[in-house]
């Protein structure tokens, strides 16, 4: 056997025997694995190893990330994909498939009955408790009706192969089922990096499934069926899945909105867009069961929409999947399963699941209780981890706790036999090891019947010896093919940002929340840049002061020093109390302006906000904008492993982010259409350049200095500003405090000019759609036009004008003054008007029950 | 005896409101003994929206919203209710359900039929009625015995509750889990409502939260003021044999003619009175007034 000797499989079975869905014991293979291994064998293990660290970047500069909660590392972390897949050939899978098929269509009955007639309770089948006990039954939920074929449109099940070689059941997930979307990215980068490695192998394409998965949405829409407006809801960046949720956005073409950008008036469900409230006819739900209404649900809820049940109830909005059906995500109906299967359908079930025992019946109980120690316990409504009892591993004093659990309310707990399941080859360090896999299928309502995903998320244990899967822990993940022996066609057609669709198809439509983070990032991004730049200019003034120690040098050096205060609005720093001291160790206080996260108008406070807002319109990012993205990232990181920072450093940093966040805006404007929100990206930031710039014109060019200072001024925020070549080039004359006024003020061409920074924000706010109830103009756009003018009849003589002491020049200070307050006014009606604040959600009388 | 009820519930808000949907519980019961004569339910300013429909439990629940901007609402339900709690079944001419014991009671609700099977979702734990402890448990058993009378025992557990908990409006909250009420042993009458279903639970029989109100009387010689009634609760028992049977634990007394039905459920969380979300920035401030006097023949 060429296997046998292999490398790979060296010590693949040395310390742990179980059954391998590859390698028997006595080293033969299994013959559909064949033609992969052959393929693997063809890299060398330096190959492959090259090949897994490629996968990993790939995920990484994706941005394919699976966050975890409570986990400091747990924001953005990488989504793990093992180069070596999973495969099943299509004869057994054509069984395994009509096995979930039967069971999607069971539970849909379930879930019917559950909520309409209850004949399963009524005739013995189902104990009354297993569903009434189980607070997934939502109680607001009962006769509802729905317009659609079926009640669940999405089963999801988590297979895993049992002793006896065939598939069990592990798991259903009816909620609101994650994975798709990861599975669709696992095939897509697989094939980007190791196209060898499908060589001479059929494998199923997913398209087909995605292409049905679409037409179910569509025909979902209880009204306008010609044309439904349809939302993927999201809980937020936050999430764990989130990268999915947006992924799966933007690979279907529709608005990622949270709870906020939807809110439900005259019976009906409306997304605030920019414009006006647009009617939703379906939403995608990725937001579990109780936190779909705040009003009837769980109160506390800030992730669905207030009245929303009332809609559902009058079939005026499809959710998908039905509130409600989290009853089906119950231990408790697997005794019974076989039961339902025979009631509705006269037939066994096809899949087997894991022989379990519901307390709540006499004889089951004392069974459970007399052989604790060999059982696996859950409660029947919470699957997650934590509240999964291994017997085995608890001692005498956490069993009695568990007996006398039990004892008190029987029918909330359930008994599983303990199981192994099968492994399969997992490419760790240079090694196969065998590891635990459990497949995670999909099928979704076509017509009158289900059609499952060839294929699915195959995800890994973690450890070796690891009893249990799961990506909560975010482990790792395979590719998941179904092999034929039929032809395929090439399966590398798709990638989520070539096929995506525009989701917005007008900037009336612009959900407001998405509208309100393109407008920070905006002006986070203006002014992290602008923060960067000044902070290096200061950098290498002081710098330059080491080598030559002049006074003047000096003392405008502490000008500067202070003026870093004043624009970035950190005081006291180097103006207010205690700064005396301050500057005599400035690098000390630059430092913590460049790297203190809490400290508000620090650099990276602003960045840190920009990576907030930002995050949340992952829907709308290219492959381009995550890699700059992510490169910000890690040279951060990177950076403050550093403690101990020389001034040459700080700027080499500073550089090099400076470039980056270039790299970045310049990837936004091309990445981005005007009609999906880059107006109002465009907005923020130039609204933001334009106060940077009043803050540095009024700290630099406000005071009156002697000549040689005043240049050392003038240059210093010419430098700051990237704008000392353009003057050159538009003067050719010694620096002066006139023609630097009428280069970055009263210009109207340049565009780091004021003038024409406050004229192009007004061209872009007079393009934003004007809401449906305001007429006329808006109260934003007569303050940026009442700036407009304002800047418009301005004349450099007259702001060069000083005062009697020749101290200031007090006209300049009040013109800058003037128009960053209507600036700053200009912004909060903006943000009045289209970002909607007045619609948070509240609850009336504040109360937190435990609903779950 | 005919009487007519008003109960107000408003709410100020410190910067006014742009809209709410709200979910109101406040229709009494129309059922033996008790008939709704009249009824109607006031909402200022009016609601856009208003719609009424049967809970699970089959409690009637008027679903509102308003769309304009306002900075109080006020709710009124005003209604005649006729009582005469001589129409219903009365356990004292039912030796069968005076006598039944726990073990006999527990072996009848053993069995499957429909209407057992509606009562039978009220011995489980509900989600204010949740984490029964053993001493709450232990608690329930110094009255509950497997060969006594399970009226007996209920007519006894709603005494001792009346003693041994006293009536303090300071020291909990709707959300006050019963672990913590059974601890200090203070509370309100949704307290002990709920603190008496948690022990019937505990030892397997049915219990349910009845949300109404009490007529009180003024002291002797004295006028009633307006607005001196107030919301009430108390809970019901399921005994086999005869049916559902009202204790108050608040006044020590099997309701009669001076309680007036509203709603039944699980626990508090089914049958709130008046809940809402309302889209605003700012605090609020409520105020219920509920009034109930004998209305002129």
């Amino acid at each position: 056997m060429p296997f046998s000797s292999n490398t790979l499989f060296q010590n693949y079975f040395s310390e742990f025997k179980n059954y391998d869905e590859v390698l028997k014991s006595n080293m033969t293979i299994n013959p559909n694995w064949e033609k992969l291994l052959n393929n693997l064998t063809q890299f060398s293990n330096k190959n492959l190893i090259a090949k897994q660290e490629e996968i990993d970047w790939l995920m990484d500069e994706n941005g394919v990330t699976y966050n975890v909660y409570n986990d400091p590392k747990g924001m953005n972390r990488s989504w793990n994909l093992n180069i070596v897949p999973f495969l099943i050939h299509q004869k057994e899978w054509e069984a395994i498939e009509k096995g979930i098929i039967q069971r999607a269509e069971l539970l849909n009955l379930v879930l019917k009955d559950i909520y309409g007639k209850r004949e399963l309770i009524k005739n013995g089948i189902v104990p009354q408790e297993v569903i009434f006990a189980h607070r997934g039954f939502l109680r607001q939920c009962d006769q509802i009706q729905y317009k659609t074929a079926k009640n669940l449109l999405i089963h999801s099940a988590d297979l895993a192969r049992g002793p006896d070689g065939r598939m069990w059941v592990v798991n259903d997930r009816t909620q609101a089922p994650s994975g798709m979307g990861y599975a669709l990215e696992n095939r897509f980068s697989l094939s980007k990096t190791m196209p060898n490695i499908f060589q001479g192998i059929n494998v199923k394409d997913l398209s087909n499934f995605f292409f049905h998965f679409n037409k179910m949405l569509i025909e979902s829409a209880p009204q306008n069926k010609d044309n439904p407006n349809i939302v993927v809801l999201t809980p937020g960046p936050l999430n764990e899945t989130y990268f999915e949720h947006a992924y799966m956005a933007s690979f279907l073409g529709y608005p990622l909105v949270t709870g906020n950008d939807l809110v439900v008036r005259s019976g009906k469900l409306w997304m605030k867009t920019l414009k006006e409230l647009k009617q939703v006819d379906v939403v995608l739900r990725r937001v579990d069961d109780v936190f779909m209404d705040p009003l009837e649900l769980r109160e506390d809820s800030y992730l669905g929409v207030a009245g929303l049940l009332d809609v559902i109830r009058e079939q005026r909005v499809a959710i998908i999947n039905p509130i409600g059906s989290g009853i089906l995500e119950n231990s408790g109906l697997i005794p019974f399963m076989n039961a339902i299967c025979q009631y509705f359908f006269n037939e066994d079930l096809i899949l087997p699941q894991i022989a379990s025992w519901w307390c709540g019946q006499e004889k089951e109980c004392t069974y459970v209780l007399d052989n604790l120690k060999d059982l696996v316990v859950k409660r029947i409504d919470r699957s997650n981890r934590e509240n999964i009892f291994f017997c085995e591993f608890l001692d005498s004093n956490e069993l009695k706790a568990l007996r006398d659990e039990i004892l008190l309310t029987p029918y909330q707990f359930v008994a599983q036999e303990k199981i192994s399941f099968s492994t399969a080859p997992d490419f760790v360090n240079g090694n196969l090891e065998p590891r635990k896999v459990v497949c995670r299928t999909f099928s979704i309502a076509t017509k009158d019947t289900y059609t499952a995903m060839p294929g699915g998320l195959v995800r890994v244990a973690p450890e070796r010896e690891n009893l249990f899967v799961s990506n909560q822990r975010g482990g790792v993940s395979k590719d998941f093919w179904i092999i034929t022996d039929e032809f395929q066609p090439n399966i590398q057609k798709y990638s989520w940002d070539n096929t995506c669709k525009i989701s917005i198809s007008h900037i009336n439509d612009l959900p407001s929340n998405m509208a309100e983070n393109l407008y920070w990032s905006g002006r986070y991004l203006s002014r992290s840049l602008n923060t960067a730049r000044y902070l290096r200019m200061v950098l290498n003034r002081m710098n330059s002061e080491q080598f030559q120690n002049k006074k003047t040098d000096s003392e405008n050096l502490v000008f500067l020093l202070k003026s870093v205060t004043t624009i970035t609005s950190t005081f006291p720093g180097f103006v207010g109390k205690g700064s005396e001291e301050v500057l005599k160790n400035p690098l000390k206080e630059i430092i913590s302006l460049i790297t203190d996260e809490t400290r508000l108008g620090s650099f990276a406070q602003t960045m840190f906000s920009f990576n907030n807002s930002y995050y949340t319109l992952r829907s709308l990012w290219s492959r381009d904008m995550w890699r700059v993205f992510d490169s910000i990232k890690k040279l951060w990181n990177k950076f403050k492993e550093n403690s101990n920072y020389s001034i040459p450093e700080l700027v080499k940093f500073l550089d090099r982010i400076v470039t980056r966040l270039i790299a970045f805006m310049g990837l936004i404007e091309e990445s981005i259409l005007v009609n999906q929100g880059l107006l109002i990206y465009f907005i923020g930031l130039q609204a933001e350049q334009a106060m940077m710039n009043i803050a540095k014109s009024r700290s630099l060019l406000v005071f009156n200095f002697d000549e040689a200072k005043q240049y050392e001024i003038l240059e210093s925020f010419l430098l700051s500003n990237e704008s000392l070549n353009i003057y050159r080039y538009s003067y050719r004359s010694h620096l002066s405090i006139e023609n630097v006024i009428n280069l970055l003020i009263l210009d109207k061409e340049y565009a780091k000019s004021l003038t024409y920074q406050i004229n192009r924000i007004k061209k872009d706010i007079d393009r934003l759609p004007l809401p449906t109830n305001t007429m006329g103009v808006s109260k934003c756009q007569q303050k940026i036009a009442e700036a407009s003018l304002l800047i418009q009849n301005l004349n450099s003589d007259m702001l060069l004008q000083l005062d009697e002491h020749e101290a200031i020049r007090q006209n300049l200070d009040h013109v800058l003054r003037d128009l960053s307050n209507l600036l700053h006014e200009a912004s909060i009606e903006l943000s009045d008007m289209y970002f909607n604040h007045s619609y948070q959600q509240k609850q009336l009388v504040n109360q937190n029950f435990p609903l779950s | 005896m005919k009487y007519k009820v008003s109960h107000t519930t408003s709410y100020r808000y410190e910067v006014g409101v742009t809209f709410c949907h709200n979910i109101a519980t406040i229709k009494p019961k129309n059922m033996l003994g008790q008939t709704v004569l009249s009824y109607n339910l006031n909402v200022t300013p009016s609601p856009t929206e208003i719609s009424e429909r049967l809970d699970f439990f089959g409690n009637t629940v008027t679903r509102f919203s308003i769309q304009k901007h306002h900075s109080v609402l006020t709710v009124t339900a005003n209604s005649i209710i006729e009582k005469d709690s001589s129409l219903q079944p009365n356990i004292y001419n039912s030796p069968g359900g005076q006598n039944i014991t726990l073990q006999e009671s527990l072996l009848a609700l053993q069995n499957i039929n429909s209407e057992l099977l509606d009562i039978r979702q009220f011995i489980l734990e509900s989600i204010l009625v949740a984490g029964i402890t053993p001493e709450i448990k232990a608690y329930a058993e110094v009255s509950f015995k497997p060969n006594r009378s399970v009226f007996e025992a209920a007519h006894e557990l709603m005494q001792r509750i009346y003693t041994d908990f006293e009536f303090n409006t300071k020291v909990t909250n709707v959300a006050t889990p019963i672990k913590e009420v059974f601890e200090k042993k203070k509370g309100v009458c949704q307290d002990f409502a709920q603190i008496a279903i948690a022990c019937v639970r505990s030892v397997g029989l049915p219990a349910r939260y009845v949300s109404g109100y009490i007529e009180t009387l003024p002291p002797p010689g004295k006028e009633k003021l307006v607005g001196t009634d107030a919301s009430h609760a108390w809970f019901s028992v399921y005994i086999p044999e005869f049916g559902w049977v009202d204790f108050d634990p608040t006044n020590n007394q099997i309701p009669k003619n001076q309680h007036i039905v509203i709603a039944y459920g699980r626990d508090y969380y089914d049958v709130p009175p008046l809940k809402g979300v309302i889209y605003s920035t700012g605090m609020n401030k409520m105020k219920v007034a509920v009034d109930i006097r004998p209305a002129d023949e």
